[in-house]
C-alpha cells in the first residue's frame, strides 16, 4: 500500500488538467458549486468500487472480454448511484440530468479500470481511486466556483450564499464559458510549473 | 476450446450477478413508488402556489383537467401542457379561473440551456402570466402582452404558444364538460 498512488491523482495526474480525461461532464455540470460536489461524489463512488470489484477480479477475468466485463461492472455502479439519487435527492437528480448515467462512458473510471485497478492489488486500486476522484472533484469545484461567480455574480452552496454587486456575465454559464475557464486554468497551471 | 469457454462463462456470471445486485437495489430503494410520491408532491405544491385557497382538486380523467375547489366552491381548473422548447419538452401547470381568464402558469420541467432559457422558471416571468386573458397571450412583438427573455426567445416563445394553444382547447372542453353535468 504506497500513499503516493493517493497523492498522485490530486496534483501530478490530475484528470482534467493533467490526463485531460472526462472533459465532457466537466464542461456541462460546472454551472453550479452544488452540482460539482454531486457529480464529483458519484464520480468518486463509482470509481472506488469499481476499482475495488476490478482489481479483486484481475486474475479470474480473461484478457480477450477484459473490456465488456470492465463496462458491466462499472454500468452496474452508475445505475445503482442513479436509482438512489432518484429515490432519494431528486432535487440533485433533476440538476444533474444526464450526466450521472453518463458515468458509465466517462473515460476516467474505465481508464482506471483498465491502466491501474487490472494490474494492482485491491488497497492500491483504492487508494488510486481516491486521489483520482478527489482530484476530478477538486477541479470540478474549483471550475464551478469561477464560473458561478462570474456567471451569475453569487456564490452559494447548499442553499447558503450571498452575491455579488457587479452585473453577471452570461458567458461564463453556457458551455462556450468552460472550454474558456478550463485553458486558462490549464495555461496558469502550467506557466506555474504544477502541471507538465 | 477451454479458454473461450472461460470468457462466455465470466461475462456471462458478472452479467447475471449484477442483474440481480440491480434488481434488489431497485426494490429495497423503493424507485418506483419514492418517484412518483416526489412528482406527486411537486406538482400538489406547484398547484398551492396557483391556487393557495385550494383545499381539493378533482382530476376529470375524460378531458384530462383538474377541478380546484376551495370548501365547496369550484374555483377554476388547472390542466398541463408540454411546449417543444430549445433544449426538450417544457412541462406546464396552467391555471384558469372560473371565468376563464388565467390565474397564473408554473413550470414543472424544463430541460433549457442553463443560464439562458433557463430564466422561464423565473418568477418574474412566469407571474406575467398571472390574471391575463386569452387575447394578451403572446410575445410583446406579436401584439400580446408577455416580455420575452433576452437571448431566449425560443424558450419563451414555445412557453407562450404551448399556453395560448392549450388554454383555448381545454376552455372548450371545460365548457363541454360543464354542460353535460
Amino acid at each position: 500500500m504506497k500513499i503516493k498512488e493517493l497523492t498522485k491523482g490530486i496534483v501530478k495526474r490530475n484528470p482534467i488538467f493533467v490526463l485531460a480525461l472526462g472533459l465532457c461532464p466537466a464542461l456541462a455540470v460546472s454551472t453550479a458549486i452544488d452540482n460539482a460536489i454531486g457529480m464529483g461524489a458519484c464520480v468518486i463512488f463509482v470509481l472506488l468500487l469499481s476499482n475495488l470489484i476490478i482489481s479483486l477480479l484481475r486474475n479470474l477475468i480473461p484478457k480477450e472480454v477484459r473490456i465488456p466485463c470492465f463496462i458491466v461492472i462499472i454500468a452496474t455502479f452508475v445505475t445503482l448511484i442513479s436509482l438512489a439519487l432518484q429515490s432519494y435527492l431528486p432535487e440533485l437528480n433533476e440538476s444533474l440530468g444526464i450526466y450521472v448515467p453518463l458515468i458509465v462512458v466517462n473515460c476516467i473510471i474505465l481508464g482506471r479500470a483498465e491502466s491501474f485497478a487490472s494490474k494492482n492489488s485491491a488497497p492500491d486500486s483504492i487508494l488510486d481511486a481516491l486521489g483520482i476522484g478527489i482530484g476530478f472533484t477538486i477541479s470540478l469545484i474549483l471550475i464551478s466556483l469561477i464560473r458561478e461567480f462570474l456567471g451569475t455574480a453569487r456564490i452559494s452552496i447548499f442553499g447558503y450564499g450571498f452575491g455579488f454587486p457587479f452585473a453577471p456575465i452570461n458567458f461564463f454559464i453556457l458551455p462556450a464559458g468552460a472550454f474558456l475557464v478550463i485553458g486558462i486554468l490549464l495555461a496558469l497551471f502550467k506557466k506555474k510549473g504544477l502541471v507538465r | 476450446m477451454r479458454e473461450s469457454l472461460k470468457r462466455v462463462v465470466v461475462l456471462t456470471l458478472i452479467v447475471l450477478i449484477s442483474s440481480v445486485v440491480l434488481y434488489q437495489a431497485y426494490n429495497v430503494m423503493e424507485v418506483e413508488e419514492r418517484t412518483a410520491a416526489y412528482e406527486q408532491l411537486k406538482f400538489e405544491k406547484m398547484l398551492q402556489t396557483i391556487f393557495p385557497s385550494e383545499t381539493r382538486d378533482v382530476y376529470n380523467e375524460e378531458n384530462d383537467f383538474y377541478r380546484i375547489y376551495s370548501e365547496d366552491q369550484c374555483i377554476g381548473y388547472a390542466f398541463m401542457t408540454i411546449g417543444k422548447g430549445y433544449g426538450g419538452d417544457i412541462k406546464i401547470l396552467i391555471g384558469l379561473n372560473n371565468d376563464k381568464t388565467i390565474k397564473g402558469i408554473e413550470i414543472i420541467k424544463q430541460t433549457e440551456t442553463p443560464g439562458m432559457g433557463v430564466k422561464i422558471t423565473e418568477k418574474w416571468f412566469t407571474d406575467q402570466f398571472g390574471n391575463t386573458t386569452i387575447n394578451e397571450i403572446g410575445l410583446k412583438r406579436s401584439g400580446g402582452e408577455i416580455d420575452a427573455i433576452t437571448g431566449a426567445t425560443k424558450s419563451s416563445r414555445a412557453v407562450v404558444n404551448a399556453v395560448h394553444e392549450t388554454v383555448i382547447e381545454k376552455i372548450k372542453l371545460i365548457e363541454k364538460a360543464g354542460e353535460k353535468k
